[in-house]
């Protein structure tokens, strides 16, 4: 199942998003998760994407929490990674209780994982902050089609299989400080913020270094409906990328926005 | 090669090899209390334990891996080493070995409080093998049996990726030379690469523990160079994989160990996602 925001007419931003399970799971098991707010705030609008690592359990819990906690607050910047008590309980206390055979049990206590990027857009000077632990992706593509800034990581090959991420337990000795990354930039007209989960954002930056059209393929004209982002899927699947829950959220400046809001 | 999913579409295959002859009632690594069917009762049980808790998902289990585990000594026979409710069975998925162990014990243990402390929780311990050491070591005849297995499950499966058949022995076979039987074992393959095999040797010799060599150089006897001439090369990923836990592997290494628990073992396949800071 594909999901699609349909732009605000009267907002500053168009923000879609689109997903899409592994091939082969039930739509329930998706882990992947998203979260926008304030797309048609005159003033501010967050958006976060979270993936829930395969290799923990109740982590699709946990990326919705962490997405859902980013967009309802206000925190820009690392510190985000060092308030999360108030989701961390949430999540022991819907995992607590809960009937659970030993290996069920025992998964549960090594708590859910997550890769997280989340940012801040200010509507008036369109400067935007993001925030990242992990390999979910923020790509920054001008109105010339061009890669501005990949963020956290900008390489393909930089993807691996075993990443730092953002974790349901808060445990000793795992400061996730030194593993948060933080990036600013401005939005200018007609260019775009992609936030991708790790193995979408992998295949695109590994297409656009081998010169074939990655950004064009999700932009507006090409990606409208959840159909053209199933077959950008399978595409990705053919060309040999890693069978994953598949997330994209769009972002633009909606044209003539600051025009009809003066 | 050796990139084909694993997933409850396309599982993985572990076989397990254990050695029960009369020599694992020796002592282990020099010990004056521990055994070396106690050792191998011990990664045994941690081996199946970790796997059923990597193949753990919410409150049910996915079904990444089939396993086998063949005995052989006892009474001088090969056979499966299941005992309680699976005696007798071949390959299955990990959840029925997951909800059968021969027993659960009740273990206090130090576990994070989630919120940067430790907790005394009491867990539940599975068992699913005891030590047992008795007859001589048909070990070429156990790698016969999983060679057969392994030709139905690769026709089975013939895209999956290939069985690991790992062997946790002393060493000392009485049934001829292994080696040809391991070799014959790792031609078989699916499209995905040939069969791999790994050996865990428990020696009653002392000294250091020694982890994925990439040569038989240093090996203390006879018996450790054999089992690691048996021992397939680890690939790429799996290399890279044990760097990542804190094992020494070097390019060339083997799928060889030396008086180690190396339980780190069952993640060397890739099923996704693993958080680099999961303890």
């Amino acid at each position: 199942m594909i999901d699609a925001l349909h732009p605000n007419g009267a907002a500053p931003f168009s923000v879609e998003a689109f997903s899409c399970q592994k091939a082969g799971n039930a739509r329930s098991e998706y882990e992947d998760a998203w979260a926008i707010r304030g797309s048609d705030s005159p003033t501010r609008c967050r958006v976060a994407v979270a993936d829930g690592a395969t290799e923990s359990s109740f982590s699709a819990l946990w990326a919705a929490l962490l997405v859902e906690s980013f967009v309802r607050g206000r925190i820009q910047g690392p510190d985000f990674f060092t308030r999360l008590g108030a989701i961390r309980r949430l999540w022991r206390r819907k995992i607590r209780g809960r009937p659970l055979p030993w290996y069920a049990a025992e998964k549960a206590r090594r708590g859910a994982y997550a890769a997280f990027v989340g940012a801040s857009l200010n509507a008036v000077n369109r400067g935007w902050r993001a925030v990242a632990i992990g390999d979910c992706c923020l790509l920054h593509v001008t109105g010339n089609k061009e890669l501005a800034k990949a963020f956290p990581l900008s390489r393909s090959e930089e993807f691996g299989s075993s990443p730092f991420l953002v974790g349901s337990l808060k445990r000793p000795g795992d400061d996730p400080l030194p593993h948060v990354r933080v990036i600013e930039g401005v939005l200018q007209q007609d260019e775009i913020l992609f936030f991708a989960s790790d193995a979408l954002a992998a295949w695109l930056l590994r297409r656009a270094e081998k010169g074939e059209p990655a950004w064009e393929a999700i932009g507006p004209d090409a990606m409208r409906t959840k159909e053209d982002f199933e077959a950008l899927v399978a595409q990705a699947r053919d060309d040999g990328t890693r069978n994953d829950d598949m997330t994209l959220v769009r972002l633009m400046r909606r044209a003539g926005w600051e025009k009809d809001a003066s | 090669m050796y990139s084909a999913e694993i997933s409850r579409k396309n599982p993985g295959c572990f076989i397990f090899l254990l050695d029960q002859s009369a020599s694992m009632e020796d002592p282990f690594g020099g010990s004056s209390e521990r055994r070396k069917a106690d050792e191998l009762a011990t990664i045994i049980n941690k081996l199946i334990h970790n796997l059923s808790i990597r193949c753990a998902k919410g409150d049910s289990t996915y079904d990444y891996f089939h396993v086998a585990v063949i005995g052989y000594g006892q009474d001088t026979v090969v056979k499966s080493a299941f005992d309680g409710p699976l005696t007798g069975k071949d390959l299955i998925p990990i959840s029925e070995l997951a909800n059968n162990p021969l027993r659960i014990e009740d273990r206090v243990k130090k576990q994070d409080d989630g919120n940067g402390g430790l907790v005394e929780q009491s867990v539940k311990f599975p068992l699913w093998f005891e030590a047992k050491h008795a007859g001589g070591t048909p070990m070429s005849s156990a790698f016969k049996m999983a060679a057969e297995m392994v030709q139905r499950w690769v026709a089975e499966h013939p895209k999956g990726f290939p069985p690991i058949v790992i062997n946790i022995t002393d060493g000392e076979a009485t049934d001829g030379d292994p080696v040809p039987e391991a070799k014959a074992l790792c031609s078989l393959g699916s499209d995905d690469g040939a069969s791999l095999v790994f050996n865990i040797h428990l020696s009653s010799a002392s000294g250091n523990p020694i982890e994925l060599p990439a040569s038989d150089e240093g090996l203390p006897d006879k018996f450790a160079k054999q089992l690691f001439e048996m021992s397939s090369s680890l690939t790429p990923f799996m290399i890279g994989r044990a760097k990542e836990l804190g094992m020494p592997a070097g390019d060339g290494a083997r799928g060889f160990v030396f008086n180690a628990q190396p339980v780190q073992v069952i993640q060397f396949l890739d099923i996704g996602t693993r958080p680099a800071n999961l303890r």
